[in-house]
């Protein structure tokens, strides 16, 4: 890079750019002054190029002679609207603007690492966040009452029982096939609701984990041995558990603070006079 | 935060690529049905042998013209806080709460046009609020409302912008804001929102000048990022240049498809046999379609699109929410060319005479709410036109105030409303896909492969496999899914004949917080006709082999209470099909429709809950039901 600083041609194309930037702002000073609207050579070549872009070919002599004369429609009629105040009194504009200087700001604001004790006392004062519902690890073996008919009571008896055998053969050889997931993990209470009905959700969460088959719960498809496997009260994860989201709620909260800082930076430095509200 | 956004679900679209891809077993002789492991990244809940997620792909919030002078003022950010179990405020002043609990996902879809003109247009201090159209539409005067609203209806119609309303960086701006709020409220694995839009074409306009017409609707979801502006009607009312858009957008990495509704009441325009213009179709034009509308909603709060009982006179089921007035309009819509079975014939027909078939659709449902919430159960039910609806006697399901008998009701603005639309609307519709997780990926995916299916409200779940090689034993099967997908092909797919009749799995089960099931049957479509096959039974009852119908089962409804005969219907039914009216050598389309037992139609619970007499002129229960995407038999080369 410093190599490239010395050499000659790189100072004469940075010194002509400069007078290329320097003659921009001129002649769009002048244009505001004077009413000329210019189209520079630079305008010309980046509308070709946009239209190129957009449609794959280069623009004919008609496709030019229109985009130039949408610009300068465009470029007079905002002129016209903010020399007449337009801008000024058009509550979605200003809106835009705000908006735009807000998305910039919240660019430049800067958060602050945070330390454990931050992230504990964080923790601790949005503890309803980190509260999980109560949920339900199980696997289920299905009994189609539509193929056991009248031997349904005596097959899910006949079934637990092999199922709590001490060699018994892996579930998922058993029972009848079932059209939605046979183990759910973590699985919150009102999900059972929904998949299996109120019924069985009850039934199910007054289960106590434990290694045998249990059952059978009726759902409104039929019977259902179950096995268990975690059952979850409502409970608060612990902090080690939920770090990682902890931090990440914190900077969020930090960005919008230090945001919202930002902004009252700026509105702080206007006198506000509400007439009436003395 | 977005760039990371993006980073995250495109690895995720290549991990359930390869998922895919691994999941199809090239050897199918498993002997323990081990569950196959989860991709990397996979969210919790995954399951290779797909689940059932539900969800409305058609919800308008206060961005919508229509919605906002219907009252509504709830936003995108209020639509995703209902479909996730939050209770929001009807217009009328109401409670709405999700029926059924928490949804999957959910698609906020307001009309291009005009998007978020209206509320710009009452917001004090804007250019669009000073104008005199704006002065009347929120004024006092009936009247005057009327004729500002039409205006701008006759303009979405037709395609010519009233260019004082046509403010682009409003409306921009409102895309952007749905834009951010779908970000904003997908969860991978917990809740998915697309970004989406309606496209607002009506064609054969009525006389009132105004936005009257048949319906040539579609909503376009974009699978991830979403562009910078919609096309709309003002664009083009053509569908044809929507989807010379979306075939851009394409090309450029925005991958979206459109999905049209209310075929029912679109004047046999949404599935005519020649193009927008009135060109022949060809080839080129099926393979645009298709590319771009693999889905069609079938069912929704203004109607069914399924069939109609003037097409479908063999069919006992067909007369199910017929609703057939062209929009905001008494004007009838024409039956040929407007309904889902009849498309699937035509496209047959064109298929073999000419080689191309623009309506290889599979079929999703939606609510069309717009009031950010969608009624699906007709015991809770508020439709979905916000003040115009929102009350029992604005829908004719009560007398109006003071009156209790029928014979009373006088004829007036909101009785005629009332009797040519509202009350012949219904709860529902709702989209099932089977996706391995709930996510935009995986259910976008499965958009893409038809695998869905539509239910009028209830959330049944509803399996449909075709193959050469099923065998009986395969029902008691505890790994059948998983069999099914390997040795087999699932709903939305084409079925290649070997020479043997093709064999069909059939399963359901019912909502277990709906009523339990009657039947399930099998839609059979050829280019010369239709069959309606029962293929299970509920009461353990088989299907008569010269009918083909179940026996009674003796469901019934007490209609003053609304309870319903226990101890009949089914929790789950399941079969193994064979066609036994096969033709090897012809193509047949066949799709399953699992019918509820009979409930309360909601015009009868509101009638109930009044303490006057059901409306004589509605049925007083109804047939929940699901439609299934098609497996397409083609026959061997």
């Amino acid at each position: 890079m410093k190599s490239l600083l010395r050499e000659p041609l790189v100072h004469f194309a940075v010194a002509a750019l400069l007078v290329f930037a320097v003659h921009g702002v001129w002649t769009t000073y002048v244009a505001r002054q004077d009413g000329t609207i210019t189209i520079s050579r630079a305008d010309l070549q980046r509308m070709a190029a946009l239209y190129a872009s957009e449609s794959g070919a280069l623009p004919s002599q008609a496709d030019m002679a229109a985009m130039v004369s949408d610009r300068i429609r465009d470029e007079a009629l905002s002129r016209e609207a903010r020399r007449l105040g337009l801008d000024r009194d058009d509550t979605i504009v200003e809106r835009r603007l705000a908006q735009k200087m807000t998305f910039m700001i919240s660019d430049l604001a800067e958060t602050p690492e945070p330390d454990e004790a931050t992230l504990r006392a964080w923790y601790d004062a949005h503890v309803d966040t980190y509260t999980r519902p109560p949920e339900v690890t199980f696997e289920h073996v299905f009994l189609s009452p539509e193929r056991h008919g009248d031997t349904l009571d005596r097959d899910a008896a006949t079934l637990l029982a092999t199922l709590n055998a001490p060699a018994a053969p892996d579930w998922q050889t058993l029972g009848d096939p079932f059209i939605l997931q046979r183990a759910y993990g973590d699985l919150p209470i009102r999900e059972v609701v929904r998949l299996f009905g109120a019924d069985f959700a009850g039934t199910l969460a007054g289960l106590a984990e434990m290694d045998e088959w249990q059952g059978p719960v009726q759902s409104a498809f039929g019977l259902h041995l179950v096995h268990v496997i975690a059952s979850t009260p409502s409970h608060v994860e612990p902090f080690e558990t939920v770090r990682a989201k902890v931090e990440a709620d914190w900077r969020e909260d930090a960005l919008r603070a230090a945001n919202e800082a930002a902004v009252d930076d700026i509105v702080q430095r206007y006198k506000v006079h509400i007439e009436g509200a003395e | 935060m977005l760039k990371h956004l993006m980073l995250a679900s495109a690895t995720l679209a290549l991990v359930a690529c390869n998922g895919a891809k691994t999941e199809k077993p090239a050897d199918t002789e498993t002997a323990a049905p081990a569950a196959p492991a989860a991709p990397e990244g996979a969210t919790p809940g995954y399951n290779a042998d797909r689940n059932a997620y539900f969800g409305d792909t058609h919800i308008h919030t206060r961005n919508s013209f229509d919605a906002y002078i219907f009252n509504v003022r709830r936003t995108a950010d209020d639509a995703y806080r209902f479909a996730k179990g939050e209770t929001i405020k009807h217009p009328s002043g109401f409670d709405m709460t999700v029926a059924g609990g928490p949804l999957d996902f959910y698609t906020v879809t307001d009309h291009a046009e005009y998007l978020g003109i209206l509320p710009a247009m009452n917001t004090k201090g804007t250019k669009l609020s000073e104008l005199p159209r704006a002065a009347d539409m929120f004024s006092r005067d009936p009247d005057k409302i009327l004729a500002a609203f039409q205006g701008v209806g006759a303009s979405v119609r037709s395609g010519e912008k009233l260019e004082e309303l046509y403010d682009i960086p409003v409306i921009n701006s409102a895309w952007q804001e749905n834009v951010a709020a779908a970000e904003k409220y997908n969860e991978p694995g917990v809740f998915t929102t697309f970004s989406a839009y309606e496209f607002t074409s009506v064609t054969s306009p009525d006389d009132s000048g105004g936005f009257g017409g048949g319906n040539l609707h579609r909503n376009v979801f974009f699978r991830n990022e979403a562009p910078e502006r919609a096309f709309s009607t003002l664009d083009s009312t053509n569908p044809e240049d929507l989807w010379d858009w979306m075939d851009e957008q394409r090309a450029e990495g925005r991958e979206s498809i459109a999905i049209p509704h209310n075929s029912n009441v679109s004047d046999g325009q949404m599935f005519r046999l020649e193009t927008y213009n009135g060109d022949p179709l060809d080839a080129a034009y099926a393979e645009q379609r298709m590319r771009n509308e693999p889905l069609v909603e079938v069912t929704q709060v203004k109607g069914t699109s399924e069939t109609h009982p003037d097409l479908s006179p063999n069919d006992e089921w067909a007369n199910f929410e017929i609703y057939d007035e062209l929009l905001a309009s008494y004007v009838v819509s024409k039956t040929n060319g407007s309904y889902v079975r009849e498309a699937y014939q035509n496209g047959l027909k064109l298929q073999e005479d000419q080689g191309f078939d623009p309506f290889h659709f599979g079929l999703v449902g939606g609510s069309d709410s717009h009031v950010a919430g969608g009624a699906y159960s007709e015991k809770e039910f508020w439709s979905k036109v916000g003040i115009v609806d929102g009350l029992p006697f604005q829908r004719g399901s009560v007398p109006m105030p003071g009156i209790t008998d029928w014979a009373d009701q006088p004829e007036n603005q909101i009785t005629n409303n009332a009797k040519h639309w509202f009350s012949r609307w219904a709860a529902s519709g709702l989209t099932g896909v089977w996706a391995e997780e709930n996510t935009r990926d995986a259910i976008f995916d499965a958009f893409r492969r038809k695998e869905t299916f539509a239910t009028t409200g209830p959330r049944m779940k509803v399996r449909f496999f075709g193959s050469f090689g099923y065998t009986a034993d395969m029902l008691d099967a505890p790994d059948l899914a998983r069999k099914a997908y390997a040795e087999g092909v699932p709903m939305g797919a084409d079925l290649v004949g070997t020479g043997e009749a093709p064999r069909f799995i059939a399963w359901a089960i019912q909502d277990a917080n709906s009523a339990p099931l009657q039947r399930v049957q099998v839609v059979k479509v050829t280019s010369s006709g239709e069959t309606v096959y029962d293929v299970a039974c509920s009461g353990g009852a088989t299907p008569d082999a010269a009918t083909h119908r179940c026996p009674d089962n003796g469901a019934s409804v007490d209609i003053t209470t609304c309870d319903t005969r226990p101890g009949t219907g089914a929790g789950e039914l399941k079969t193994l099909w064979t066609d036994p009216d096969f033709t090897v050598g012809q193509r047949a389309t066949y799709y399953v429709r699992v019918l509820e037992n009979p409930t309360c139609r909601w015009s009868t619970w509101e009638a109930n809950r009044n303490g006057t007499p059901p409306n004589p002129a509605l049925p007083t229960t109804t047939q929940e039901r699901a439609y299934t995407s098609p497996i397409w038999y083609i026959p061997p080369a």
